[in-house]
């Protein structure tokens, strides 16, 4: 095995945007029948040293070696040839055509007819690795996981050697990860090449046996994945020792700040998106909520900063309904939303305009006269620059130039700046790497401290049971239970997240989600 | 395998500074006329000439240098409030390319008043109802694509575009309908012919000597100064840039985006009817080529000088001594025609974008930048 010639190697490889360095000097190698592991926060250049390998960026220097033998791959199509393959973090799928269809798409052997056999021939590829796929389903009929199977059978069907797959978890369940990774066992059995980028530890270590780390475009080492652990992996990463657990301070709870009862929101396509939902926020807790993603997450959100109209149900702030208040009235009464989309920038922020700007959007309108005060607003984004950490040229930069991290900060910053009573806050975390990630559970906690009442939609289910009091789960807009997170376990959540585990009444004596002592007036009487 | 490397390589700048955006752009003009001057060579054109006629817009060893200055000044104030009204539009993303339609209306509807009211006001109350009805009538027709637009979530491009034919061909049919209630033509004439307006209706001119400086000017520069504070320091303003921005997040920090739309477009096209009030009542008299495309040409402005105030105003001079220019120029030349100033603005624009791209990437040539590593 040790003397095997590697399926690729790169050496010193740099690659630059203008004056910034995405790459420097990185060397890496894969052996056939091998799964290796790329670790890295982001920005540490992990996609685009794989963007090289796939033909999408040329390097600026450094040599790429392909069996032993140095090649330039020019273009997706020379990857193709070389025989390797990408799946990419989004989707590059059409999608209304059938799973077959869209293989036969990118292939250059199909030929320009569709044959009839095409079905059949994906059929037994795919059973070949024991994927479980219908060549005949449309693409826009597919949920994720099935989308990204398919994506995976393309590039084999390509006759793809190596595989890298970015971020392959980051959208599936526990169980979903698990039969990925039966997947790509299967795959490295019979002789593939498997490069995985990931920035989760724990599957870091399950399933690669040898894991590369870049930190900030620099190559830091290659070790073998069984001579390591977490907390090594993370220091390699940082670049530091690293607190790798989450706080989660007790706080004494008030009355539920946010109740919502029976509610039923629809989504664009007229589908019943949250299917009589109901829960409660008290001061001083924090709520997670876990799904797979599209499950109503984005509408439940929506809906509570009155953008989305509910269909049916109450949604009790403080004793008061704030069903069908616009979003003006419902910002005035404390209740804040942030939600971060994919693309990070699509709600919540102007992207093109100045961080000052951006701190003044939802109070432009409170100053005296016709005229925007920007004075405050600059006073403000200087403090939350200074009280976050945001790394900005300055605060007229617009925001669409900073990275990833410190937009979410700006967004969050503006958010408590405002002194909300709830803060319903989707994905803070998305994308972010280990340190902006420790920040931002830190702005939380800090809030539930003061009596806050938090709605925290995510994505990381180890992060969650760390971070949260209580967990509630959601499955194609139903709620299957709420549990406490010190109680739970992941595989729980995993079940409840599918549907196969219902615990909505598992206490008899309580109806789920309803809060005994809310201030509501009609409840009063119905108990009178 | 022998390496197969491009030439050249397209690098990103750092951000380049205002000044050197400026320094591209002149060069870029420079760049524009020196194609113009071999074309002008090919037809046997001596171009030093040419340009100095052009830019001089004939004016030196004219009897009547202030005429001239006055025909200049009337082209002008069109094109710059049309452009000013279409950057507003295109700073909240409402692509309105009805500048044309709305600036006929704008035209029509003063000319209206003018032919209605004409005898009866005395003139500055009428110049200023017909400014009124000019704004009225071009807002109007410009809410109309908005309202779509919030309710039924039409495509503003499109409807825009179509009305402008809508709008032409409307003011057509007034010119050459020969009947008893059309009394926009000429009672005296034979032939279809719109009516002079009555006196009253002329545009108001200060006498500075004998040069009689058009009103209209004034007010634009009002226009210009107003939109800039408008945009750039009031919450109205504000809103603007949001919902161009982000519609999603304008809805989200609580903006009534619907409405934002609908009166930002009706200002905007407001403004083009205008300036369409403020031609016709220079010009005293309607005229289906009354707008002198400046619909279109305001489009070509706006981008240009990339929706900012100074820059308009730049760009609208210096594209109407082009077309003045030529025209004065041409006189003296039987090959060329003021088509040559459609030539030359479109390869200006043509040169002003690859400059833009010049200002924001480099080439680096692949030899050298290897020999940096």
């Amino acid at each position: 095995m040790e003397k095997q010639q590697y399926a690729i190697e790169m050496r010193g490889i740099c690659k630059s945007f203008g004056s910034v360095a995405a790459n420097k000097n990185v060397n890496l190698n894969v052996r056939p029948g091998e799964i290796l592991a790329l670790l890295g926060e982001n920005g540490s250049g992990k996609t685009t040293l794989m963007n090289m390998l796939s033909g999408i960026y040329k390097p600026d220097s450094g040599v790429i070696l392909v069996d032993g033998q140095e090649v330039v791959i020019n273009s997706p199509e020379d990857a193709k040839r070389l025989g390797i393959g990408m799946v990419h973090q989004h989707f590059k799928l059409v999608d209304i055509f059938s799973a077959a269809d869209n293989i036969w798409l990118g292939d250059d052997k199909s030929g320009a007819i569709l044959k009839k056999d095409r079905y059949t021939t994906v059929r037994d590829m795919a059973q070949k690795f024991g994927f479980d796929i219908d060549p005949r389903k449309k693409v826009y009929n597919m949920a994720v996981s099935e989308k990204q199977t398919l994506e995976i059978v393309k590039v084999l069907c390509y006759g793809a050697r190596i595989i890298i797959l970015d971020e392959p978890t980051a959208v599936l369940t526990v169980q979903e990860t698990a039969k990925l990774f039966d997947v790509l066992r299967r795959m490295k059995a019979s002789g593939h090449a498997i490069i995985i980028i990931t920035h989760k530890l724990n599957e870091v270590l399950e399933i690669s046996d040898r894991v590369a780390i870049l930190r900030k475009g620099e190559y830091i080492t290659t070790v073998d994945t069984a001579s390591t652990d977490e907390q090594r992996l993370t220091e390699y990463m940082v670049g530091r020792k690293v607190e790798l657990n989450i706080q989660r301070p007790v706080v004494e709870k008030t009355r539920p700040l946010l109740e919502l009862r029976d509610l039923t929101i629809k989504n664009d396509e007229g589908a019943v998106a949250i299917d009589q939902v109901s829960f409660y926020i008290r001061g001083g807790e924090i709520l997670g909520v876990a799904g797979i993603a599209g499950c109503g997450q984005k509408e439940l959100c929506e809906a509570i900063a009155g953008l989305r109209p509910i269909e049916k149900g109450m949604m009790i702030h403080k004793g008061a309904n704030i069903v069908g208040l616009p979003p003006k009235a419902i910002l005035e009464k404390g209740i804040s939303m942030s939600f971060i989309p994919e693309d990070r920038l699509g709600m919540g922020l102007a992207p093109s305009m100045s961080v000052t700007d951006n701190m003044l959007l939802k109070k432009y309108d409170q100053s005296k006269g016709p005229f925007v005060d920007r004075k405050t607003g600059r006073a403000e984004a200087q403090q939350i620059i200074k009280e976050l950490e945001i790394v900005t040229p300055s605060t007229e930069t617009p925001v669409r130039r900073l990275s990833g991290g410190n937009v979410q900060k700006v967004l969050l910053g503006r958010e408590i700046k405002a002194g909300p009573n709830v803060i319903v806050t989707a994905y803070p975390v998305r994308g972010l790497d280990i340190n902006s990630s420790y920040a931002i559970y830190d702005i939380l906690n800090r809030q539930k401290k003061d009596g806050v009442g938090i709605l925290f939609v995510g994505e990381d289910l180890d992060v969650m049971i760390d971070l949260c009091d209580k967990i509630m789960v959601l499955c194609h807009g139903r709620v299957m239970g709420v549990v406490h997170a010190h109680k739970t376990s992941k595989e729980e959540l995993g079940l409840m997240m599918t549907g196969a585990l219902d615990l909505r009444n598992k206490h008899e004596d309580k109806p789920a989600g309803i809060a005994r002592d809310s201030r509501i007036e009609d409840r009063e009487e119905e108990e009178g | 395998m022998k390496k197969r490397q491009p030439l050249f390589h397209v690098v990103k700048r750092e951000q380049a500074g205002p000044s050197r955006q400026i320094l591209a752009y002149v060069a870029a003009v420079v760049l524009a006329l020196s194609v113009g001057a071999v074309l002008l060579t090919v037809q046997g054109v001596e171009p030093v000439t040419f340009y100095r006629q052009l830019l001089t817009m004939g004016i030196p060893g004219s009897r009547y240098p202030w005429r001239s200055v006055e025909n200049f000044i009337k082209l002008f104030v069109p094109l710059l409030i049309t452009s000013m009204a279409l950057a507003l539009a295109f700073k909240m993303r409402f692509w309105n390319i009805g500048g044309e339609g709305q600036f006929i209306m704008g035209a029509f509807w003063a000319g209206f008043a003018a032919m209605k009211l004409g005898e009866i006001l005395p003139q500055p109350l009428m110049v200023l109802v017909m400014t009124l009805c000019g704004a009225l009538g071009g807002g109007l027709y410009g809410v109309f694509v908005a309202a779509l637009k919030v309710r039924f979530d039409t495509n503003e491009t499109l409807l825009t575009l179509m009305l402008n034919y809508v709008a032409l061909y409307f003011l057509q049919y007034f010119a050459e309908t020969k009947t008893e209630w059309n009394f926009f033509l000429d009672a005296n004439s034979a032939r279809p012919k719109f009516a002079k307006f009555p006196e009253n209706s002329q545009m108001l001119t200060i006498p500075i000597g004998p040069f009689q400086l058009n009103l209209s000017l004034l007010a634009a520069a009002v226009i210009c100064v107003l939109l800039y504070i408008y945009l750039n320091y009031t919450k109205r303003g504000y809103e603007i840039a949001v919902v161009g921005d982000s519609p999603n997040t304008a809805r989200y920090a609580g903006m009534r985006v619907g409405k934002i739309v609908i009166r930002t477009i009706f200002l905007s096209a407001a403004l083009i009817g205008l300036a369409g009030a403020f031609q016709v009542s220079s010009a005293g008299v309607l005229s289906t080529s009354i707008t002198n495309d400046v619909g279109w040409t305001g489009v070509v402005v706006a981008w240009l000088a990339k929706l900012n105030t100074v820059g308009i105003v730049a760009a609208s001079l210096l594209i109407t001594v082009l077309q003045f220019g030529c025209q004065a120029a041409s006189t003296a030349y039987p090959s060329i025609d003021a088509n040559f100033a459609n030539l030359l603005q479109g390869v200006i624009l043509f040169i002003v974008l690859a400059a833009d791209f010049f200002t924001r990437f480099k080439l680096v040539p692949r030899s050298r930048k290897e020999a940096v590593k």
